[in-house]
């Protein structure tokens, strides 16, 4: 058995090697190509982002399934029905691999989201988050505004409210940004659960560590909350976002156990 | 503005507005540890600094203050 393990490992390596450069690749033409000739046609700005979400989200629909059917992950998605596609929702979730976000982008294709402003520099994600207008943050205070305004304006806003990816080993521990953005724009939450075992391209994880088994990915949308109902009464700004984010916290942990 | 009034005018804020205890405000009180500022209250003072004196904080720098004296000291090296 133990050699067959080893085969598969071996396979699990050669094949996600491939898998990288597929979505390298697209990433380019998708970018360089493809996009830049749909503006063309569209002047609209919003139809340029609705039309670019769309692209991005049938290409990772797409990794998503080749992943799957070259059996290098398996997935499962449930709760679906609790996803509001008139938006207006805070989806946030937690962030254990670097993949996560492909799924989720797949699973909700016109949802807002914030990109690390490093990756807005690679000339052809340029590209592609410039065309669908993706958040980029540059300074926090902007941010905030950035996110509030979004959700108020009707969007679907996905945050993981980790800021980064969880570390391994440690409990995962949210930072209050996102809790005070729910606040702020008065959101519903989306809470969605992603469950990836066994550890799979986590945060200090080189991403050409294969792990013993194929990752599987439990994704669980839970039935949405109205942060009004998980902090006390009256309580002011500040102790209202603590409770908002422990309670967040809570209900993750509780979920991952 | 100098540094007196300066820590007067931090003080104010975080005891007015972040609803700290104004005897746990000290020059070298921690931020973060032990005035419970955390991060979105952190980018408010960053703000509110730097309409008070019109001096603009990198966020970069801020990373790396924790005490009231290191926001003073972070000022005047602007």
């Amino acid at each position: 058995m133990a050699f067959l393990d080893h085969l598969n490992r071996l396979y699990r390596f050669f094949g996600q090697s491939v898998f990288w450069v597929l979505f390298g690749l697209i990433g380019v033409v998708v970018g360089f190509l493809i996009l830049p000739i749909v503006n063309l046609f569209i002047r609209d700005r919003k139809t340029r982002e609705v039309t670019a979400r769309n692209v991005i989200s049938v290409c990772f629909r797409l990794f998503v399934q080749v992943a799957c059917w070259m059996r290098l992950i398996s997935c499962q998605v449930t709760g679906m029905e609790h996803y509001d596609r008139s938006g207006n929702q805070l989806i946030l979730a937690n962030h254990p691999t670097l993949i996560d976000v492909v799924i989720l982008i797949s699973l909700f294709p016109q949802v807002d989201c914030v990109i690390k402003e490093a990756v807005t520099r690679n000339p052809a994600m340029r590209m592609l988050v410039g065309s669908a207008n993706y958040i980029s943050n540059r300074e926090a205070a902007d941010l905030l505004e950035s996110c509030t305004s979004r959700l108020r304006s009707g969007a679907a806003l996905l945050l993981f409210p980790e800021g980064t990816r969880t570390v391994p080993g440690r409990p995962l521990q949210f930072k209050p940004g996102a809790a005070e953005v729910a606040l702020q724009a008065r959101a519903k939450i989306l809470p969605v659960v992603v469950d990836c075992r066994p550890q799979f391209l986590a945060k200090h994880e080189p991403w050409y560590y294969i792990p013993p088994r194929a990752p599987h990915f439990d994704i669980r949308v839970l039935a949405p909350v109205d942060p009004v109902d998980m902090i006390p009464v009256c309580a002011g700004k500040r102790n209202a976002r603590r409770a908002l984010n422990a309670a967040l916290q809570e209900l993750f942990l509780a979920e991952l156990a | 503005m100098n540094n007196d009034d300066l820590y007067a005018r931090i003080k104010s804020i975080l005891v007015d507005q972040f609803e700290v205890e104004e005897s746990a405000v000290s020059l070298d009180a921690n931020l973060y540890e032990e005035l419970e500022i955390d991060s979105i209250d952190a980018v408010d003072l960053l703000v509110q600094l730097k309409e008070l004196t019109g001096k603009k904080i990198a966020p970069e720098i801020f990373k790396d203050v924790r005490t009231i004296r290191d926001v003073l000291h972070a000022l005047n090296a602007l």
